[in-house]
């Protein structure tokens, strides 16, 4: 992990600037490849390939407090069942069915989620972090449950109904508006991801992942620098949020659970974290393993993706991108 | 003669469905995670119908697709409904454990032309979200407000009730609740708990600071039912006189062999015991105890996916095969039949299944088992929590 | 006033019931520096094989629960020796993945062996039914997992504080390079150390099976109490966990009887407000 970001951050801002431009440039149509890639050889499975946009949203998002910021947190969904009912609720109880407002909804409430759980999770450190994240979203799941006028409860918020986006194209049951919906988003979200944390802000983050003490004595605000990253971090996770209600037209109790929480960090150490990219790649490699090996028997496949999570650990301890990439540099250092 | 092969073949590749092919039908339910055991019901129940009414309706065959949403998850319930749609080509689709991802499926059903039965989803409300919607479990209103009933008649006055804070827990509250009341009885108070308590102590202390005269109890099947129980007779509730009332759903048959002594005597009302003594049900049983592996592990959900298929199976008939979800479903309003769990039929209006309510008591049997013991019956019972949401 | 005892009666043997099975994870996690989110996978291994000595083998329960620890450590020491021994030192995120996976691999096998019912522990006769207390009646087995946790937290404490033994483990923990090459055999030291935390988990796991029954779903149900308890406590703390565990099964249990709708709310709350105040746990360990 440790080594690659030494990679990008130790070479010299000003030699770098054309070749970050030029590799975010081949990561955009990488993405755009992959998912125009997806749409063609999975025709028929749109709304799995959608399901996995909306939580590679979310992992994004807690790659960007713990990737970047080294905050641990198991109660990431909060952020992202935020956004959910945002939408969802929005659209139910108050007639806002657009789409692109609902969105923006969802982004609102998300960031209002990272603001509040921030304030709380930031207090600890280490193990006492990762109790308060998971404090945090359980008492976000209770409050749902409790206000079941407005979220149905453990029913779940039923009948949302997102209008044609532009009033052509309508959210159906071939899910190909949602598909090519979802993919705009996450590409947007990624290029303006990259850009933040190329930022000073974004180094800043990284500095304090490194060295809290130091950034402060160089008289940075650590916790005003890392609650901003919370509340940016909820922007990402209520826009996945938001996705996911709008494109299935429900938001369940467990959008805000502590299963989400853990499964979804376990996509983000898997693919690798500190990298967006690694992000990406965990997120669809284990939804859809976990996708495959369900559909092939649904009984016992709970077995295999624990041995693939150990595998991981065993043979690739960086997360796949990561160890993908140290291997490259392997393979680069020996041409040499 | 070339040409009239390729006109069979043109005319075969038109016609599709009505000649012999195979039929999918798509069973989303939990079969992996905390709710296995209700799964591996659905699937022995569905084993079950075939193995005792063949795996072909006419000279289609029909084929079991299965999905895994290990708990309540609407928004994967929807993908794989979806996919199952979309990828599998399910002309039904079946199952549901969980009544918000069944309700997160409804709005898909008119537009993929396919029927919603469901096995085990208990609210009532599912049913009225989609015309293509049949249910051939229960409602949590039809199992819980019988038990009012019963404690009238035994000179019950005052009752307290404890459930589960969640939508069938709180159904099954409202369901007692406006029963007794108009029965003329009391409830005293009534608490709510979160589904993740485990130790339930504090709540027996509050049933006997309470002064009630029984205690009516709503708990998801599973674990927790384990420590509730217990905590009943351990905290000398059962020694005072208290009598405990509950759905059946606290003395599912996987879970009598954990509770053992500590839920002797307790007095529950359900739609279906496993116990139910009838030519049908000893055939469904024996069919069932093979399909499932550990006969202790037969319980309740497995008799709604059994008649869940027999509707199914029904539809595809009515339907010669034809992919005509409305057809499929005006074909089983009103049909009649004989279940393991008595007589049923489904109601055309609300398309829920109307069907006998026993009253049933814990009891040891000769090899030392317990059973669901059948003592009384309330017949042809349909789903209260309808009209009571009107 | 009868109340407030019978409440407090409640609380103490809660309590003592979250001691006693949370206790071998504040050692893997304090002493051993490991997230080890599978301590209640092996919690549940001990329930499994106990409920299988007794009920199929006709064990008696005294022999059932010893043959249920030294089973779940036997299970634990290949498990140790190839998994647990790469992720020492590892960063807290990778010890995440690797017990994660081990419990899913866990509950999968479960569920493949023993099927998704229930399963009990047949408890002696004097263990059974309610024991009169003269204001109120309580579980004979609740009294025993009170003294269960006694036992266990005063032996625990002298292992750790007292015995040679001990004073390694905290010298491997501290420092292992300089412990090594003082003479110390850190590896046997953690293999032991891990050995214990696994036995504690079976032992928690039994004795706690009356209150949270054994099940495939286990291992991940109660995760988030244990690891809660035990960082509230501190971890690595013997004292800190039982304080904790004395403080949350009070909060807890008013919480149920005053006002159950919302016990989850003054459950975590609670947490939130002890864990700000005491960032370390109750009594944890300064690095």
């Amino acid at each position: 992990m440790a080594a690659v970001e030494h990679t990008s951050i130790a070479k010299p801002v000003q030699s770098a600037r054309p070749n970050w431009l030029a590799r975010d440039l081949i990561g955009v149509a990488v993405i755009l490849a992959v998912a125009v890639l997806g749409y063609f050889l999975f025709p028929n499975n749109l709304a799995l390939l959608t399901r996995i946009l909306a939580i590679a949203l979310l992992v994004l998002s807690i790659d960007l407090v713990t990737g970047f910021c080294g905050v641990a947190t198991l109660g990431h969904a909060a952020l992202f069942g935020a956004g959910a009912y945002a939408a969802g609720i929005a659209a139910v109880h108050w007639g806002i069915t657009d789409p692109f407002l609902m969105i923006v909804i969802g982004a609102v409430g998300g960031a209002v989620a990272g603001l509040v759980s921030g304030a709380v999770i930031l207090r600890g450190h280490g193990l006492a972090q990762l109790v308060l994240s998971i404090a945090v979203v359980h008492l976000f799941h209770e409050a749902a449950n409790k206000a079941s006028t407005y979220t149905g409860g453990s029913d779940g918020l039923a009948g949302i109904s997102p209008d044609p986006i532009f009033g052509m194209f309508g959210f159906d049951l071939w899910g190909r508006t949602a598909y090519g919906f979802a993919v705009a988003l996450l590409v947007i979200v990624f290029v303006l991801l990259r850009l933040l944390t190329r930022s000073p802000f974004g180094m800043l983050c990284r500095g304090i992942k490194e060295d809290p003490i130091r950034v402060r004595a160089m008289g940075a605000s650590v916790h005003g620098t890392l609650l901003k990253m919370y509340v940016i971090s909820g922007v990402v996770a209520g826009i996945g949020g938001a996705l996911n209600a709008i494109s299935t037209q429900v938001v369940g109790l467990d959008s805000l659970s502590f299963t989400l929480s853990a499964e979804s960090l376990v996509m983000l150490v898997l693919g690798g974290t500190g990298s967006l990219y690694g992000a990406l790649i965990g997120t669809v490699s284990f939804m859809w393993f976990e996708d495959f090996v369900s559909a092939a028997n649904p009984f016992h496949w709970l077995t295999i993706v624990g041995a693939l999570l150990i595998a991981v650990v065993l043979f690739a301890p960086r997360g796949l991108y990561g160890s993908a990439q140290l291997l490259l540099e392997r393979f680069r250092g020996a041409g040499k | 003669m070339r040409k009239s092969i390729l006109t069979a073949l043109a005319v075969l590749a038109l016609s599709g469905t009505a000649f012999a092919d195979v039929i999918k039908v798509g069973v989303v339910g939990p079969f992996s995670g905390p709710f296995a055991i209700q799964g591996k019901n659905f699937k022995a129940g569905i084993d079950a119908w075939m193995a005792l009414n063949g795996n072909k309706v006419g000279d289609d065959e029909i084929e079991i697709v299965y999905r895994d949403v290990p708990q309540a998850d609407p928004a994967q319930a929807k993908a794989l409904a979806q996919e199952l749609v979309v990828k599998e080509g399910v002309q039904y689709l079946a199952g549901f454990y969980f009544t918000p991802d069944a309700m997160a499926v409804t709005p898909l059903l008119e537009q993929a032309n396919v029927p919603l039965v469901v096995m085990n989803a208990a609210t009532s409300a599912i049913v009225t979200k989609s015309p293509l919607v049949v249910r051939t479990s229960f409602t949590t209103w039809q199992t819980s407000a019988p038990m009012a009933k019963v404690a009238k008649e035994r000179g019950v006055k005052k009752v307290i009730t404890v459930v589960s804070d969640y939508g069938p827990g709180v159904d099954s509250e409202n369901a007692f609740k406006t029963t007794f009341t108009a029965e003329g009885g009391e409830v005293v108070d009534s608490i709510r708990m979160p589904l993740s308590t485990n130790d339930f102590s504090p709540i027996m202390q509050r049933v006997k600071d309470s002064g009630a005269d029984a205690v009516f109890a709503f708990l998801p099947s599973g674990p927790t039912t384990l420590g509730f129980v217990k905590a009943y007779n351990d905290n000398g509730l059962a020694q005072a006189g208290i009598k405990f009332l509950a759905p059946g759903d606290l003395t599912q048959e996987a879970d009598l062999p954990a509770l053992g002594q500590a839920a002797e005597g307790l007095l529950t009302t359900f739609h279906y015991a496993v116990s139910h003594d009838s030519a049908e049900n000893k055939k469904f049983v024996e069919a069932a105890h093979k399909a499932i592996g550990n006969p202790a592990e037969l319980s309740f959900p497995a008799v709604g996916a059994y008649d869940g298929m027999h509707v199914i199976y029904k539809m595809i008939e009515a339907t010669g095969g034809e992919q005509d979800a409305q057809k499929a479903v005006d074909a089983v309003k009103g049909m009649a039949w004989e279940s393991p769990r008595g007589p049923v039929s489904i109601d055309p209006e609300s398309r829920h299944i109307t069907q006998n309510i026993y009253l049933r008591e814990v009891a040891k049997a000769e090899d030392g088992t317990y059973y669901n013991k059948e003592i009384a019956t309330f017949e042809k019972q349909g789903d209260p929590g309808l009209a009571a949401a009107k | 006033m009868q109340t407030v005892f019978s409440v407090g009666i409640d609380a103490l043997a809660y309590g003592m019931v979250l001691f006693v099975i949370s206790i071998g994870l504040s050692v893997t996690m304090g002493l051993m520096r490991v997230v080890n989110l599978a301590h209640g996978a092996f919690a549940m291994i001990g329930g499994y094989i106990a409920s299988y000595a007794a009920q199929t083998l006709g064990f008696g329960y005294a022999l059932a629960v010893l043959v249920a620890v030294v089973g779940t450590i036997l299970i634990a020491i290949p498990v140790e020796r190839f998994l647990y021994r790469r992720i020492y030192g590892a960063p807290e995120l990778t010890q995440v993945l690797m017990t994660i996976g081990i419990t899913f691999c866990v509950i999968g096998i479960a569920n493949y062996v023993f099927g998704p019912t229930l399963k009990t522990i047949p408890l002696p006769e004097t263990l059974r039914g309610p024991v009169d207390l003269g204001f109120r009646t309580i579980a004979a087995h609740k009294l025993f997992a009170i003294a269960c946790g006694v036992v266990v937290a005063a032996a625990l404490w002298y292992l750790i504080e007292k015995t040679s033994f001990g004073v390694k483990l905290r010298a491997s923990v501290d420092n292992a390079a300089m412990a090594a090459s003082l003479g110390v055999r850190t590896k046997i030291v953690y293999a032991v150390s891990f050995a214990v935390a696994v036995g504690l988990a079976a032992f928690g796991g039994i004795v706690g099976a009356e209150l949270l029954p054994i099940e495939p779903y286990y291992a991940l149900r109660y995760m988030v109490t244990f690891l809660v308890v035990v960082s509230v406590g501190g971890a690595g703390s013997i004292p800190g966990a039982l304080l904790a565990c004395l403080l949350l099964g009070a909060i807890d249990t008013t919480g149920r009887y005053l006002l159950p709708e919302y016990g989850e709310f003054f459950f975590y709350l609670a947490v939130i407000a002890i864990v700000c105040v005491f960032p370390r746990g109750l009594l944890g360990r300064s690095k």
